[in-house]
C-alpha cells in the first residue's frame, strides 16, 4: 500500500492538496476502482462522524448515478457559451446582390465556414479539419471526379472502413435550403434532430462527432453496453 | 493555492469527457447532498431520488460551470432547486397527456410497478447500522490526537491550518494525523464493505 | 377530477397491461416505431427538450399542431441564439435575433409534413436490428426502450424511449454503428393537448429594427425549367432505393431535380441542378459539409452540380452523390415534373411543385 499516495488522497479529500498534485491524483483517481472505493469510504467516515441520520451509507447511490450517466453523452470543453458567441460574429459577411440571394445566404451562412463567391470558387477556407476527398482547384474536372469516385465507391458491399477524419464545413450557399427541403422526407425522429441542429448557433464546430468519440473512447464505450 | 483545487481538478476532467471523475465527486458529496435534500423531503428514499436527479442535472450543466463559485456551492444550489421543484410538483410527471380524460386510467396500472430502493431493503438498513457502529467503535479506539484531528476536520469543518492552530502543531502533522485516523478506521470499515452489500468498487 | 379506480379494477387493468406486455410478437418493436411516427406527425404537443450534439447541449422548445390538415410548428432556441423557426401552413419564417434578420420563405401549400417519410417495412429489418430491450420508467412515465441498430456502417442507429401511452419519444439517441451516441434529444417536459391556440406560434422576440428578407416561391413560378435529363444513381448502398423524384426550385440555386433514396429509415436527398455549371476553366469544386450529425456531399456530374444530403454517415452521402448519372431520356416526351412514387414504395406523396 502506497502511503504517500494514500496520504495525498486524504489531503485531496480535504481540499488541502496543492493544485498541481491534484491534477495528477484526479487523473489516477478517476480510473482506479480501489482508490475510488477508499475515497468513498472517507466520505462515509465523515457522514458517520456528523451523525447524519436517515442517510443510507452503503453508497449505492453513486452506483446508480454512474449507471444513469452511462447513457449520457460525454461532455466536451467547447461548450462554453462565451466562445460560441464570439465565433458566431465572424461568420456573417453581408453579400451583395438581390435580396433573394442575400436572404438565402443569410440562412446558409449559419452553416458556413467560408462562402463561395458569386463565381463559384471558394474563398480560402479557415484552417479547420480538412477532408481527404475534397479537391480544390485540381487540374481538371475529370480528375476531380475520379478522385472523388476512387475514394467513395467501395468495390463490394463489405462494411466500409471506420468513419474517417471529420470533414471541413465548406458547403455551397444552398446547403441550408437543401437540408430544410430534405427534412420533409426524413423520418420524424430524424427531422427533429435535423431541425434542432439547424437551430444551434454554432454549427459543425471542431468537436465533430468523430472527434468527440475519439476523445473519450473508453467513456463512450460504457454507453454502448447499456441496451444491447 | 485555491481551496477548491481538488474539486476543480475533477470538474475539469469531467468537462473534458472523463465521466469517472464525476463518480469521484458523487462519492464525496452524496451523503451531504442527501442530508441537504432531507430538509425539504422527509422520506429518505425520495431524498435519494432527488439527490440523484440533482447530480445528473449538475453533470449536464457542468459545461456552464466556470469555477466562479466553489463546486459544492454550485451543486448545493442545484440540489435545492431540484428539491423545491420536486416538492411542488410531487407526483406530477413533467409529461402530461391531456387529450382524453379516459386514457389517464392506463397510467394508474403502471404506477403499481414499484422499485425497492436499496436503503429500504432489510439488507440496506442492516448495513447502514453496521457501518455506523463500526466507524464509531473505530473512532473511540483511536489515540486522542488522531481522534481530535479527524473530528475537528469532519465535524467542525476546520481547515488544516485552523486545526494546527487549535492543536498547536504544524500543518504537516495535522495532515498526517488525519490520514492515519482515516487509515485506522478504514481498516475496519473495509471489512464491512467487502463483506456485504454496497460495494463501492462496482463503480468505474 | 379523475375518477378513482377501485382496487379490483386496478388489478384487472394491471393484469391486462401485463398480458399485453407479455405478448411478444416479432414485429412489435417495428410497430412501436410506426406508432411513434404517427404520434409525432399527428398529435398536438408542446415540449421543452435538450439537444446534445458534438459535445454541446442546447435547450429548445417545440410546439406542433395539426388542424384541418394544416401543420403549424414552432421550434425555438431557449438559450444561446434565441432563434426561432415557425412554420404555419405554407410559410416558414426564420427569426435570427443574433443577426437581426427575419427570413420568410413561402412554400407551396401542398407541402404536407404528414406524408413522405420513410416507413419501416420488412426490408428495413434486413439492414437494422430492431428490438425492444426494456421497459423502464423515464420521468415517471412508463416507456419502451427500442433500439434500432444498423447492420453496417452506411447508416445510423437509434435508441428510443417511447412513452407507453402516447408513443412519443421522450428520449432519443442517434448512434453510429458501434453504438456510440452522436446526438441526443431528451424531453424535460412535454404536454399533449387537444387544442393549441394560434398565439403559441408567435415568436418570443421583438423584431424591431430587423431586416426582413422574403423569398417568395410563388414569384419563381415562371423560372421553373423542366429538366430534360432523367437522373438516377448507378449504384446504391445496400438497402437503399429511390422513392421520390421531383422537380423543385430552390431559392439561390434555381431549379433542381430532387431524388430521395431511403432504406426505410434513413433517407438521403440528392439535388441535381438543372443549369449546367460554367466552369470558366476552373475545376468544379467537390465539397463536404455537415449540419449537426447530418452530412452533405457535393460533386459535379456532366457539368451539373449534384448534392447529396441526409442523416447518414459521410461515406453514404459520398457513395450516393458519386453514383449519380444521367439516364437516357426515354422517347421524346419530356419527363414529368413529378412522378408517382416507384412501385413498391411504402408511401405515396405529392412532392412540392409549382
Amino acid at each position: 500500500m502506497n502511503e504517500e499516495l494514500d496520504s495525498q488522497l486524504s489531503a485531496m479529500f480535504d481540499n488541502e492538496l496543492p493544485a498541481a498534485e491534484c491534477e495528477l491524483l484526479a487523473r489516477r483517481l478517476s480510473r482506479d476502482a480501489d482508490l475510488k472505493a477508499r475515497w468513498g469510504r472517507y466520505a462515509v467516515i465523515g457522514a458517520v462522524i456528523r451523525a447524519e441520520r436517515g442517510v443510507a451509507l452503503d453508497g449505492t447511490m453513486a452506483g446508480r448515478v454512474s449507471a444513469a450517466l452511462s447513457s449520457e453523452p460525454a461532455l466536451s470543453i467547447d461548450t462554453a457559451p462565451a466562445s460560441r458567441r464570439s465565433r458566431a460574429s465572424s461568420w456573417w459577411q453581408p453579400l451583395g446582390g438581390a435580396g433573394l440571394a442575400a436572404g438565402v445566404a443569410v440562412v446558409s451562412i449559419l452553416w458556413l465556414r467560408s462562402q463561395a463567391l458569386p463565381g463559384g470558387s471558394p474563398v480560402a477556407a479557415p484552417v479547420m479539419v480538412a477532408t481527404r476527398t475534397a479537391t480544390f482547384g485540381s487540374p481538371s474536372a475529370q480528375g476531380a471526379l475520379q478522385a472523388a469516385s476512387a475514394t467513395t465507391t467501395p468495390d463490394s458491399f463489405v462494411v466500409p472502413p471506420i468513419q474517417q477524419r471529420p470533414m471541413m464545413v465548406v458547403p455551397a450557399t444552398e446547403l441550408a435550403d437543401y437540408v430544410v427541403a430534405h427534412s420533409a422526407f426524413s423520418w420524424p425522429v430524424s427531422r427533429g434532430n435535423l431541425l434542432s441542429s439547424l437551430m444551434v448557433s454554432e454549427p459543425g464546430t471542431s468537436s465533430t462527432p468523430a472527434e468527440s468519440d475519439q476523445r473519450a473512447p473508453r467513456v463512450q464505450g460504457n454507453a454502448t453496453q447499456n441496451p444491447k | 493555492m485555491s481551496a477548491d483545487a481538488s474539486d476543480l481538478s475533477l470538474v475539469r476532467r469531467v468537462q473534458r469527457g472523463d465521466k469517472g471523475a464525476f463518480d469521484v465527486l458523487v462519492l464525496k458529496y452524496q451523503h451531504k447532498l442527501v442530508k441537504l435534500v432531507m430538509r425539504y423531503v422527509r422520506n429518505p428514499a425520495e431524498a435519494e431520488d432527488i439527490a440523484q436527479e440533482a447530480f445528473i442535472k449538475a453533470y449536464r450543466a457542468l459545461p456552464q460551470f466556470r469555477g466562479e463559485s466553489a463546486f459544492y456551492t454550485w451543486l448545493y444550489r442545484i440540489a435545492i432547486n431540484t428539491a423545491k421543484n420536486a416538492v411542488v410538483s410531487r407526483d406530477r410527471s413533467p409529461i402530461e397527456y391531456n387529450v382524453d380524460r379516459g386514457s389517464t386510467d392506463n397510467e394508474e396500472s403502471y404506477d403499481m410497478q414499484g422499485r425497492m430502493k436499496d436503503s429500504e431493503t432489510p439488507e440496506g438498513l442492516v448495513l447502514t447500522d453496521e457501518i455506523r457502529s463500526t466507524v464509531n467503535a473505530a473512532i473511540d479506539a483511536l489515540p486522542e490526537d488522531l481522534r481530535t484531528a479527524i473530528v475537528l476536520r469532519e465535524l467542525e469543518g476546520l481547515s488544516y491550518e485552523e486545526i494546527a492552530a487549535a492543536m498547536a502543531c504544524p500543518v504537516g502533522t495535522v495532515r498526517s494525523r488525519i490520514f492515519r485516523a482515516r487509515e485506522a478506521i478504514d481498516r475496519r470499515l473495509r471489512e464491512v464493505f467487502e463483506g456485504g452489500l454496497g460495494r463501492t468498487e462496482e463503480l468505474g | 377530477m379523475r375518477p378513482r379506480i377501485r382496487s379490483s379494477e386496478r388489478i384487472g387493468l394491471l393484469a391486462l397491461a401485463l398480458a399485453i406486455a407479455g405478448v411478444a410478437s416479432a414485429d412489435e418493436p417495428a410497430k412501436w416505431l410506426e406508432r411513434m411516427n404517427h404520434a409525432l406527425t399527428t398529435l398536438n404537443y408542446d415540449g421543452t427538450f435538450s439537444h446534445w450534439q458534438g459535445g454541446k447541449v442546447e435547450m429548445l422548445r417545440i410546439i406542433h399542431r395539426v388542424e384541418h390538415g394544416t401543420v403549424a410548428e414552432r421550434l425555438a432556441s431557449l438559450d444561446g441564439s434565441g432563434r426561432e423557426f415557425i412554420r404555419t401552413g405554407a410559410s416558414l419564417t426564420c427569426y435570427l435575433p443574433d443577426k437581426h434578420v427575419v427570413l420568410v420563405e413561402r412554400t407551396p401549400a401542398k407541402v404536407s409534413l404528414l406524408g413522405g417519410f420513410p416507413a419501416v417495412d420488412e426490408r428495413t429489418a434486413r439492414f437494422y436490428d430492431i428490438k425492444e430491450v426494456a421497459r423502464m420508467r423515464f420521468n415517471q412515465r412508463s416507456t419502451h426502450l427500442i433500439t434500432v441498430m444498423p447492420r453496417d456502417q452506411y447508416r445510423y442507429g437509434y435508441r428510443l424511449w417511447l412513452d407507453d401511452s402516447t408513443a412519443m419519444p421522450l428520449k432519443t439517441q442517434l448512434c453510429d454503428a458501434d453504438g456510440n451516441v452522436i446526438e441526443q434529444i431528451v424531453f424535460a417536459n412535454l404536454k399533449i393537448r387537444p387544442r393549441i391556440p394560434d398565439s403559441a406560434f408567435r415568436p418570443d422576440i421583438s423584431t424591431a429594427g430587423f431586416q426582413w428578407l422574403r423569398n417568395d416561391a410563388a414569384s419563381l413560378k415562371e423560372t421553373v425549367v423542366r429538366s430534360e435529363t432523367v437522373w438516377n444513381a448507378g449504384r446504391l448502398p445496400p438497402g437503399f432505393r429511390m422513392t421520390v423524384r421531383a422537380a423543385q426550385t430552390m431559392p439561390g440555386s434555381g431549379p433542381v431535380d430532387h431524388l430521395v433514396f431511403t432504406d426505410g429509415l434513413a433517407s438521403v436527398s440528392v439535388f441535381v441542378e438543372t443549369h449546367v455549371v460554367t466552369t470558366s476553366g476552373q475545376a468544379p469544386v467537390v465539397e463536404s459539409a455537415h449540419v449537426g450529425s447530418s452530412y452533405a456531399f457535393s460533386t459535379v456530374v456532366d457539368g451539373h452540380k449534384v448534392t447529396a444530403v441526409g442523416e447518414v454517415p459521410p461515406q453514404t452521402v459520398r457513395f450516393i452523390a458519386a453514383a449519380v448519372k444521367a439516364e437516357k431520356a426515354s422517347g421524346s416526351a419530356p419527363p414529368p415534373a413529378s412522378l408517382a412514387p416507384l412501385p413498391g414504395g411504402p408511401f405515396a406523396r405529392t412532392p412540392p411543385l409549382h
